[in-house]
């Protein structure tokens, strides 16, 4: 495969907070590049930056020093619209706490980001209904969120996450609300799905057994992204 | 799903509300009917009932100057003047001035307020430009009270507000005619002229076979007029002779008749013919039409219907109303040799006012006595229209 | 319809909370349906005016008018006989009251057929013919429309009596009119046509004539005319524009009729208010998947849309409810319009709603404009959430609590510039009212201050009795301020506008009621029944006065006549007082030394005004005033101004003997008796009513009795702000039931929790209504100094500058407790519907919703 360009590049990428007089440096002197079609795990404990990161990464805050970079676009020079749009388009988002719209059924949830990015057409209805069958939900399509378990949740939350294509998937601790089994079921979704569509997920959690799974595995430790070598 | 409440509850309060809100905005009114507009001249409809007012039953004995003013015992009456008028210069004009009182109830008002009354008064103007080919025409009506108009004599005036006949010395005559409307006035002085004519028998007209289907009548026929005329700001000096036709009585005209045809015609010779025609509905004149011929000299002669025969020679239909009207005559007194071919000095001179009728100057040219002669005069014509005439 | 399933989320979140939704619907609706009602109601009443004034006035171009008696007839008569006279028609008008049917007051229209047709054409029905013989002939011949004579149930053909200032006047319906369109059938309602003479006749104008009509031609050609009309008019006769009468009525009911449309749109602010909360909560409640969306790429645009969106809709549907509301409040309203409008200021007969399209636009404007004005904040808010994936509630609280200090600092500023409006020494209404709406932004500012500081101080107290759940009652009102503050200053708002509005009403009452007591001094007053109200007018017939004023044991007596003159061009009432033998001079003054002032008024161009026409004609003592007297024109020095809560239109009082100086008129109105000293008073009154006969139908009454009769009236004409008052706090109630409903729904989760940690319901309950009746005692406590604030603007400047009147402040205890009684009673309510919910719910299911 010819090198792409990156998905996501970072350069030098440090992010501080004021608390008080005090400055906390959350993250360091981050430097990354992620492609197509990449598994990517990340480790981290609790405080170690691993939500900023992806709030970086995302648009969603920039960095104090340093470039981002995503689909090959500079996020600091985006406009605050156009970073929402960029993340409307380009990336997926899985969160810990599934974060369903409770007003829409399982089925709209799923078409949310593809209306959004224009395409409300007969095929994205096909592709809703293939992933809910993916997901193994295509009974619950009418549901809404609140009658589900919080693995079917999750699973719609992946289905969401990668209904419109994007090149990117971010994902917080998906299954940090699963108990193990199920936790795992979503990965698996999580996993083949991301490797059908050829996107570049970035995984962020603290379940070692992830790593085995993984293409790429990195840790942050104390505001430094470190990458560990994966397993080939 | 949810909200369905929510939805059908709000439905359904606005569809209360809707209802509430048309009720309280529902138009109760009945449905329009079709009606005419209130018309004044309905007032001058005739007498509902003679009860309560002089009528003419016999001949009686007329006093002049007293008998041209005001008889206000009688249901109608009318001061009517018509004339033709010439400039220096040959222009030629026709006039009718006539007021007409009416009551509408037998004997005098007993109010508090000085507007309440039981006559009213009409008034026609119309000025015939006969050289300039056009017509005039107004109405207008008061009632006798405040001033607004009444007749009165000594001296004699009758007045309908700013129009009015009045005299210019003590008596009545010599008089002078003044009245104005819109662009068109009027200000002559009318001599005697010959002495007044007492119509019918001694004064007298009979109109029907009922006794009081009558009315006193007299006439000045024969009226040297000068004065003023103003068209549309223009003012031209004239004179002419004029006729002036009084009659008061109280009487509708007979459910067998439908108008009349007027003549009041001045020959070349120093004489003068008044016909009327009365027409009944199948077009053939009634037995009670009658006329006078005034010889230039010596006594005035009764015409009766059987005297005269009229024949109409060709008819003129109004672009106004649509109405046809006859428009040239063959008049002949064959007792007196008199034969005269009646032409209008202008075709429209159809007067536009409540009760249209057409009234006009005419020319005229015949024999009399084996002698050429011509000569001016006035045409009525009523009960043309779809209306019939009651009164006169 | 790239936003189809946003809106489709929208609107489920709407339905999702049918009680607030329909509540807050309800708040707009209310809004809407008041302002629409006070609006229709009074554009009814003055189409209802206009209408009737065009059809008398018809296509009149210009009016001869004389003085209060109208002008001589002769006028007519020799302008008429004139060459080439105008064209012109004599008209002799006035009122009467029927004594059949429903009793109405009919316009006695007196015209002259033969003049007419220029002017007015009037259609009679069935036949088309109405026999003028009778109507121009029979006294009392009277036509009337088909729509009329129902009401007063007559037919063609048929008597009808009619009383003329309590004397009864035999007419005769000789014939109905037909009145073409429902328009000219509204125009021509309670019109009776007669001919000029039975019009004379009937209204006692015997010789004279309300008007004459004119019609000339427009342009130079009318003024050419006009110019040379003047030198042949009479002294005392005026021409002038038909329209000018119109314009007259719209001037003289004008703050009437403002004050009322304040008072709607203060129902609309509280409202406003409550879409404000609705909207807040709406968008507080969804914070975190605001945050969600946000994350998932909804851009901020998107999201402000999205609130104004939902605010929209529920504008939409809650101003179509209120538009028809409106509507139907309207029908009811417009009867309270009109009776009070002929109670104070002219005799207009309304019939039937004009439903003005203005109106109707205005009343959509208004609904969507307050809900989207009052969702622009929540919208933004909304916009300004951080699109994070994480987001603790406490935080939130930490920045509204954080704010609450500047929030109040702003809220000192607005206030600040609020009473600088209302300072401002100016007599226009608009800044009053705007200083008037700026107190209430900047109180409800202050709000969230206010209420961490003193929930803080009742957590002591309630903790004390109630333990722990106290405290956590007292705490839930901080720990929650971004919805508490916003519902509290709601419901403030709401409240105090109950407050302000009724501490007006009973010190307007309280100062009338000085004034009566100060100002009826004679033992028994006799007048003949006028057609409006309070401005009396009404004349005794001759004779009848003096036998009056003859009745033995009366020790004195004056006499007053009170007559419709134009002052500087205005129909104003002016009123001839002629105080006998009587020393009594029951006035008070605001300018001039009431020592001097009698004096001064003897010289035969002095005048009295009254406060009302001081402030609306920027008069006082020194000034001039120009009154159309039957001699025309004249000038008369103001010597004093008076107080008097009669008229706010104002009067002039003048002495008798000046009156008869400059008119032709020595008719009386009205005469106080004073009792010979020992005299029952009740007595006396028996014994005028015998010596006054029935001839002529005369109000008889005793000083208490009067005084009872006025306070009557006044109360009658109170009645619509009485209404108003009721609906506001309907609006109020509404609000606070909505806004603690909504934050005892919106923490059912916490409730849950606590259910779950073994709360049983009834603590629950207890919980709950601790801390709703919290919420609703703040409401209350902070709607009082505002409320009082409110009342003061009210009294001292806005009905100064609208009425022109001095009145005193009168805070009244009743009105205080039953704005607490109904904050606490809704905040009861409002904690009911939650408590029974969340106890009847299992708080497993709760727990998981989310």
């Amino acid at each position: 495969m010819p090198p792409a360009q990156p998905v996501v590049e970072l350069q030098d990428v440090s992010k501080s907070y004021a608390e008080g007089d005090a400055v906390r440096e959350v993250l360091a002197n981050v430097r990354i590049t992620l492609h197509a079609g990449e598994f990517i795990v990340l480790l981290g404990r609790s405080g170690s930056g691993k939500s900023t990161l992806l709030n970086l990464i995302s648009g969603i805050d920039l960095p104090s020093r340093g470039t981002v970079r995503v689909d090959g676009r500079e996020l600091v020079t985006l406009s605050e619209h156009e970073r929402t749009l960029l993340r409307r388009e380009r990336i997926g988002f899985i969160f810990q706490a599934f974060n369903l719209l409770p007003t829409l059924t399982v089925e709209e949830n799923i078409l949310l980001p593809l209306e959004l990015t224009g395409r409300d057409g007969l095929d994205s209805r096909n592709r809703v209904r293939e992933l809910l069958d993916t997901v193994g939900l295509g009974n619950r399509a009418a549901s809404f969120p609140d009658r589900l378990s919080g693995g079917e949740q999750q699973r719609v939350a992946v289905a969401r996450a990668l209904a419109h294509t994007p090149p990117l998937l971010l994902a917080d601790e998906p299954t940090g609300n699963l108990d193990e089994q199920t936790g795992r079921k979503v990965l698996d979704l999580l996993e083949g799905l991301t490797r059908r569509e050829k996107a570049c997920a970035l995984i962020v959690t603290h379940d070692p057994g992830l790593v085995a799974r993984a293409d790429r595995v990195l840790s942050l430790e104390a505001g430094r992204l470190v990458e560990r070598e994966a397993r080939a | 799903m949810r909200g369905r409440g929510l939805v059908i509850g709000v439905t359904v309060v606005l569809v209360g509300l809707a209802a509430g809100a048309a009720y309280v905005t529902r138009d109760t009114s009945p449905p329009l009917e079709n009606a005419p507009t209130m018309k004044v001249s309905e007032a001058l409809g005739g007498a509902s009932g003679a009860e309560g007012y002089t009528r003419a039953l016999e001949p009686r004995e007329f006093h002049f100057p007293e008998d041209h003013g005001p008889h206000p015992g009688f249901h109608t009456e009318w001061w009517y003047w018509t004339g033709n008028l010439t400039t220096a210069d040959g222009h030629e004009f026709g006039y009718q001035f006539t007021l007409f009182r009416s009551a509408l109830a037998p004997g005098e008002a007993e109010r508090a307020s000085a507007w309440g009354t039981r006559h009213i008064y009409m008034g026609h103007l119309a000025l015939s430009d006969i050289t300039g080919g056009r017509f005039h025409a107004t109405e207008r009506f008061s009632r006798e009270a405040m001033d607004l108009a009444g007749a009165r004599n000594g001296p004699f005036r009758v007045w309908l507000e700013d129009w009015s006949a009045e005299a210019i010395g003590d008596g009545v005559l010599p008089l002078r005619l003044t009245a104005r409307s819109g662009n068109v006035s009027l200000s002559l002085e009318l001599e005697a002229g010959k002495p007044p004519v007492l119509q019918g028998d001694r004064g007298l007209s009979q109109k029907g076979p009922q006794k009081g289907n009558a009315s006193y009548y007299y006439s000045l026929t024969r009226m040297p007029t000068r004065g003023q005329v103003t068209v549309d700001g223009r003012a031209y000096e004239v004179t002419g002779r004029s006729w002036m036709d009084r009659e008061w009585g109280t009487s509708a005209l007979g459910q067998e008749l439908v108008g009349w045809d007027w003549f009041a015609l001045q020959l070349s010779d120093g004489g003068e013919l008044m016909y009327y025609q009365l027409r009944r509905h199948d077009g053939t004149a009634d037995a009670f039409s009658a006329g006078t011929l005034v010889p230039s000299e010596g006594a005035p002669v009764h015409l009766s219907r059987q005297d005269i025969r009229l024949e109409v020679a060709d008819t003129w239909t109004s672009p106004h109303s649509g109405v046809a009207y006859p428009a040239r005559w063959k008049l002949s007194v064959p007792s007196r040799g008199l034969t005269l071919d009646i032409t209008p000095a202008l075709a429209d001179q159809e007067l536009p006012v409540s009760v249209r009728y057409w009234e006009g100057a005419v020319r005229f040219s015949g024999t009399h006595a084996g002698q050429p002669v011509q000569g001016r005069g006035y045409v009525e014509l009523t009960g043309y229209g779809d209306t019939p005439v009651r009164g006169r | 319809m790239k936003q189809r399933l946003l809106i489709r989320s929208s609107l489920r979140h709407l339905g999702s909370h049918p009680w607030l939704t329909a509540l807050s619907l309800l708040g707009i609706a209310l809004g809407v349906a008041v302002v629409v009602s006070i609006d229709l109601a009074n554009a009814s009443a003055m189409r209802a005016f206009e209408r009737s004034t065009d059809t008398v006035a018809g296509r009149a171009t210009h009016q001869l008018v004389g003085g209060p008696s109208g002008l001589p007839e002769s006028v007519y008569r020799d302008l008429r006989l004139q060459p080439g006279a105008p064209v012109s028609a004599p008209v002799v008008e006035g009122h009467v009251r029927a004594r059949s049917g429903d009793q109405r007051i009919l316009t006695v229209l007196g015209v002259d057929p033969f003049a007419e047709a220029p002017f007015r054409s009037f259609v009679p029905r069935g036949g088309g013919r109405v026999d003028m013989g009778a109507f121009l002939t029979e006294p009392g011949a009277a036509l009337m429309t088909g729509r009329t004579a129902r009401a007063l149930n007559v037919k063609a053909g048929d008597p009808l009596q009619v009383a003329m200032e309590g004397v009864v006047k035999p007419l005769r319906v000789v014939a109905l009119l037909q009145s073409g369109d429902e328009n000219r059938a509204q125009a021509m309602e309670g019109l009776v046509l007669t001919d000029i003479s039975t019009a004379q006749e009937v209204l006692g104008q015997v010789g004279r004539l309300s008007r004459i009509d004119l019609k000339l031609p427009d342009g130079e050609a009318g003024e050419a005319r006009l110019a040379s009309l003047r030198p042949l008019l009479p002294e005392g006769v005026e021409v002038i524009r038909p329209h000018t009468r119109g314009n007259a009525v719209e001037q003289m009911t004008r703050a009437f009729r403002t004050n009322l449309t304040a008072l709607s749109l203060l129902a609309l602010v509280v409202g406003t208010f409550l879409i404000y909360n609705t909207m807040t909560f709406s968008v507080v409640q969804r914070r975190e998947q605001l945050g969600r969306l946000r994350a998932v790429g909804i851009t901020r645009r998107e999201l402000f849309a999205l609130v104004l969106g939902e605010a929209a809709v529920l504008g939409m549907v809650g101003t179509v409810a209120g538009l028809l509301l409106g509507v139907v409040l309207g029908r009811g309203l417009m009867e309270l319009v009109t009776r009070t409008l002929n109670d104070l200021y002219l005799v207009v007969s309304v019939r039937s709603l004009s439903l003005e399209s203005f109106t109707l636009v205005k009343g959509v404007l208004l609904g969507l404009g307050a809900t989207l004005a009052a969702a622009m904040l929540p919208a933004w808010e909304a916009a300004r959430s951080a699109p994070a994936v994480t987001l603790r509630r406490s935080m939130l609280e930490d920045v509204s609590r954080n704010r609450a200090p500047r929030l109040a600092l702003l809220g000192l500023v607005i206030l600040a510039l609020g009473v600088g409006l209302l300072s401002l020494p100016t007599p226009e209404l608009l800044p009053a009212y705007a200083g008037l709406f700026s107190v209430l932004l900047g109180a409800s500012l202050l709000v969230p201050w206010l209420t961490a500081k003193l929930a803080g101080l009742a957590a002591g107290p309630l903790g004390r009795p109630f333990g722990l759940l106290g405290r956590m009652a007292a705490r839930g009102v901080t720990s929650n301020l971004s919805r508490t503050a916003v519902a509290l200053a709601a419901l403030m708002v709401a409240v105090a506008t109950t407050v302000g509005v009724g501490l007006m009403v009973t010190s307007f009452r309280g100062t009338v009621a000085d004034w009566l007591e100060s100002s009826l001094e004679a033992d028994v007053y006799v007048s003949p029944p006028a057609l409006v109200t309070r401005r009396g007018g009404a004349t005794f017939a001759p004779g009848l006065a003096e036998q009056v004023r003859a009745t033995p044991g009366v020790a004195s007596s004056s006499t007053l006549r009170t007559v419709q003159v134009r002052v500087d061009g205005v129909p104003t009432d002016v009123r001839a007082v002629d105080f006998g033998a009587t020393p009594v001079r029951p006035y008070r003054f605001k300018e001039g030394d009431p020592a001097r002032v009698w004096k001064e008024l003897e010289a035969p161009d002095a005048v009295l005004v009254s406060e009302p026409l001081a402030f609306h004609r920027r008069l006082g003592v020194g000034g001039t005033v120009e009154l159309a007297t039957d001699q025309g024109p004249r000038r008369f020095r103001v010597v004093g101004v008076y107080f008097d809560y009669g008229s706010d239109t104002g009067t002039v009082l003048m002495l008798r003997s000046t009156y008869l100086l400059h008119f032709q008129d020595a008719r009386v109105s009205g005469v106080a008796l004073y009792a010979e000293p020992g005299q029952d008073v009740d007595a006396l009154v028996a014994r005028v009513r015998e010596r006054a006969g029935t001839g002529q139908a005369l109000g008889i009454q005793s000083n208490r009795a009067l005084r009872q009769l006025s306070l009557e009236v006044f109360d009658r004409t109170f009645t619509i702000t009485h209404v108003l008052r009721l609906l506001a706090v309907g609006v109020a109630f509404i609000g606070v039931l909505s806004a603690l409903m909504a934050l005892q729904l919106e923490r059912a989760r916490e409730l849950a929790v606590l259910r779950a940690t073994g709360l049983t319901p009834r603590q629950l309950w207890g919980l709950v209504s601790l801390q709703t009746g919290l919420l609703g005692l703040l409401a209350g406590l902070f709607s009082l100094p505002l409320g009082v604030a409110l009342a003061y603007v009210l009294v001292h400047v806005i009905n100064q500058r609208s009425f022109g009147w001095t009145l005193q402040l009168l805070v009244s205890g009743d009105v205080l407790t039953q704005a607490m009684v109904l904050a606490l009673a809704a905040a009861a309510l409002a904690g009911l519907y939650p408590s029974w919910k969340m106890s009847r719910a299992n708080p497993a299911l709760a727990l998981r919703e989310e």
